[in-house]
């Protein structure tokens, strides 16, 4: 028979293994390392030519209430998808829900972040899932992953309870080529017990990428003589077979991401390491490295192993080496860059409570002070507002939150701050598109997850509709009507309304614009002019500007430069920039 | 037949692209190959390293010194993935610089890593094809004739994945690539 491979990312390969076992329904929120389930699910569908509701939902809750709704009491096969923290938004639900016996089938795609790479924690899904009784699968590869999206949702319409695929990020973005069979033509065989090594000393225990990793460790320095690898798939509930492998071993270490799980369903604290005495770091990713080390250490001296010793003769020829450093940055041309410039400017000692999303990276802008979780932006905000009025002062509390993440999380929030008479000034990034993630389209945007128009929702329709009466609209590329807006929106905290002051910075996210052919064009004329200040360089951080020590000049990486010209504002001797000093001087 | 390649950069200038090529070109010969993308939260002009790995492996990671062949975008991403590169291993540059700090070089010759240093951005620039650098590395790369990264895999994997009002060009930036390895290796 002929098989279609293609070469895929874990979530889409998640996405296909899930089509093919007759996915009816599929409700999603974007979130790193999740996002591309939903789209993947889309392109499958078009490509068998296949009947399946697909949608974006406002935030996880919704996303797991839609698929849970149409598995319990319709007898849909249906599945949601979200990151780890994701989980905690559907949580209230969930909980209730894995006691309910489904009509249908139901999936719940969780993608774990060990690092976190992109999250404000790490958390572990399987601990959940085992806290709560609920199965849950820890796949090892995107070709394993869409096998056991395919047996998941049978399994769960088969024994009528919701299943948990937990991902990490390095099976949802790793690539691979995967076999597309028909759908309903797949047949999996789960892929458990001992998978490499014939070894009875130390029995290695994994699951998930951590398991792959440990493999090739393995093999790379010779110890299959010496350990016996067992892979763990369903880590809950896990086979009996688990425990008669750790009884026929001396010596037992688990390595898993993130926390103790499997570790803690053995409980045998004299046989097992792990996490629990220390063998395994007690955070963070579990790199190749970390376990190369780890099995040099315990496994050093015995039989054919051949320990690693890093050669540090690598760093010290590095020593004297310029290394551009590259910490995470909003794109050049961003418009959140152009919106914190305009923040920070007139108090560069307000009160920054910000949130989650592309212009969390405001920080390097010293435009955001707080990232606690999604919706936080609004509250915190309320609550420093409280803070300094109890003691009689009102000062400047700039909040920032994006478009997708108001609408996600902060309605309740800001209704709250009107009616508890709250003031500080809310900048709403409106971008239309949910960036960091992706692209997505939030509510507003009017476009399903299919790219067919919708109902849109008027971000400023709904500031108006909880009560919020200064409002305004500003394109963040214009930054003296930004600033000036800013600073007339104190003055109305000031004054007798007793409500928070919302403004809405809009413009579209540059990769979007970009997409569209919507380039701005004309040259950017800074390093001509440049006087070797920095200024630009330290206050507007933008990756496109470097700066040349030698020469003593800024220089502006061509490939990169999007001549969006806002740096103008940033440099003392170029007219936008005097302009705004003298604003500044003039009317602070 | 194993391959571990790393491909080094920053984003926005086709770096995945690049190891998209070059996975796709490995499974097209009849080869298992898998990759793992890291890269930041900023979409352009932040570090991006794709690991890929072509042969019988579990994971698409690779350890430190275990990596065959370091393509690196740009100049500091190769210093900061260095240590990936084994003893004996290749790693082609995209630089302007004739010449690598006396440093380095002692320290690549003594771990015999073999090292070319292409102008990468300025043939992509004298084709008018900037963000191409990325096709002149990979020219440069087929130079070597690793299998199966020759230079009638790669330019057919090219062929499958650039879209065709980009193409001719593309494939022109990687000719000149793989001419000015081929002068250099001669030279």
């Amino acid at each position: 028979m002929d098989i279609k491979q293609e070469v895929v990312i874990g979530n889409q390969a998640i996405a296909r293994g899930l089509v093919e076992a007759g996915l009816e329904i599929a409700a999603a929120y974007p979130g790193t390392p999740s996002s591309e389930i939903l789209p993947g699910v889309v392109y499958f569908k078009n490509m068998e030519g296949l009947k399946i509701h697909t949608e974006w939902s406002s935030n996880e809750l919704c996303a797991f209430e839609v698929a849970f709704g149409a598995a319990a009491y319709g007898d849909a096969r249906a599945a949601c998808f979200m990151k780890q923290v994701g989980l905690n938004v559907a949580f209230p639900a969930l909980l209730k829900a894995r006691e309910k016996v489904l009509e249908g089938g139901l999936v719940i795609v969780c993608c774990d972040d060990p690092g976190p790479q992109s999250s404000q924690t790490e958390q572990d899904t399987r601990l959940l899932a085992a806290l709560f009784g609920i199965p849950v699968f820890d796949p090892a590869s995107p070709d394993e992953a869409a096998d056991v999206a395919y047996y998941a949702l049978n399994w769960s319409f088969k024994n009528k309870v919701p299943v948990i695929i937990r991902s990490t990020h390095r099976v949802s973005h790793a690539r691979q080529s995967i076999n597309l069979y028909k759908p309903g033509e797949r047949t999996v065989t789960l892929k458990e017990g001992v998978c490499a090594g014939q070894g009875t000393k130390l029995g290695i225990i994994a699951s998930g990428m951590s398991y792959s990793l440990v493999h090739d460790v393995i093999e790379e320095i010779g110890a299959a003589d010496e350990v016996s690898l067992y892979k763990v798939l369903r880590v809950y509930p896990h086979s009996e077979d688990l425990a008669r492998f750790v009884g026929s071993m001396e010596k037992v270490l688990v390595v898993e991401e993130t926390d103790m799980v499997i570790e803690a369903l053995i409980g045998n604290r004299e046989k097992v390491m792990g996490r629990g005495d220390g063998t395994v770091p007690s955070s963070g990713e579990i790199t190749y490295d970390i376990v190369r080390d780890m099995l040099s250490v315990i496994l050093q001296g015995q039989g054919k192993v051949k320990a690693f010793a890093p050669d540090r003769s690598i760093e010290t020829s590095l020593a004297d080496v310029p290394i551009v450093p590259r910490p995470p940055k909003l794109c050049p041309g961003c418009p959140h860059r152009a919106a914190f410039f305009a923040m920070q400017h007139i108090w560069p000692d307000a009160i920054y409570p910000g949130d989650i999303g592309c212009y969390t990276l405001g920080i390097s802008q010293g435009a955001v002070d707080t990232c606690l979780d999604m919706g936080a932006g609004v509250t915190f905000a309320e609550g420093f507002y409280d803070a300094f009025y109890q003691d009689g002062k009102l000062v400047p509390i700039l909040a920032s939150v994006g478009d997708s993440t108001f609408l996600h999380a902060c309605l309740a929030p800001l209704y709250d701050a009107v009616r508890n008479r709250k003031r500080f000034i809310l900048v709403i990034m409106d971008n239309s598109t949910t960036a960091m993630t992706g692209m997505q389209p939030t509510p507003q945007t009017g476009i399903t997850v299919d790219g067919i128009a919708t109902h849109s929702v008027a971000i400023e329709d709904i500031v108006s509709g909880l009560g919020v009466k200064y409002l305004r609209i500003v394109d963040p590329y214009d930054v003296p009507l930004a600033i000036s807006t800013i600073k007339d929106a104190f003055h109305y905290l000031e004054g007798d309304d007793m409500l928070p002051a919302v403004i809405i910075t809009r413009r579209e996210c540059l990769l979007l614009a970009k997409g569209k052919g919507k380039d701005t064009a004309y040259p950017v004329r800074l390093v001509e002019d440049c006087i070797g200040c920095k200024s630009c360089f330290n206050t507007f951080g933008c990756p496109a500007i470097s700066f040349d020590p030698e020469a003593k000049k800024i220089g502006i990486d061509d490939s990169i430069c999007t001549n969006c010209g806002i740096c103008y504002y940033a440099c003392p001797v170029q007219p936008e920039g005097k302009e705004l000093k003298k604003f500044k001087q003039g009317r602070a | 037949m194993k391959h571990e390649i790393i491909c080094a950069g920053i984003g926005g200038r086709g770096v995945l692209l690049a190891s998209t090529i070059l996975i796709e070109a490995a499974i097209k010969s009849g080869m298992k190959a898998m990759a793992s993308d890291e890269y930041g939260m900023s979409q352009r002009g932040g570090s991006v390293v794709s690991l890929v790995k072509v042969g019988s492996y579990a994971s698409p990671f690779i350890g430190r010194e275990n990596g065959d062949i370091l393509l690196a975008f740009e100049e500091s991403e190769f210093y900061k993935t260095l240590f990936f590169l084994r003893k004996g291993g290749l790693a082609l540059v995209n630089t302007r610089s004739a010449t690598l700090g006396a440093s380095i070089d002692g320290m690549l010759k003594e771990r015999q890593i073999a090292y070319r240093l292409i102008d990468a951005d300025g043939i992509a620039r004298d084709a008018d094809m900037f963000q191409s650098a990325n096709m002149a590395l990979l020219g440069a790369f087929a130079s070597f004739g690793i299998e199966p990264f020759t230079r009638d895999v790669l330019e057919t994997t090219i062929r499958s994945r650039v879209p065709e009002k980009f193409l001719a060009k593309n494939l022109a930036v990687f000719e000149t690539g793989f001419e000015t390895a081929r002068r250099k290796a001669k030279g």
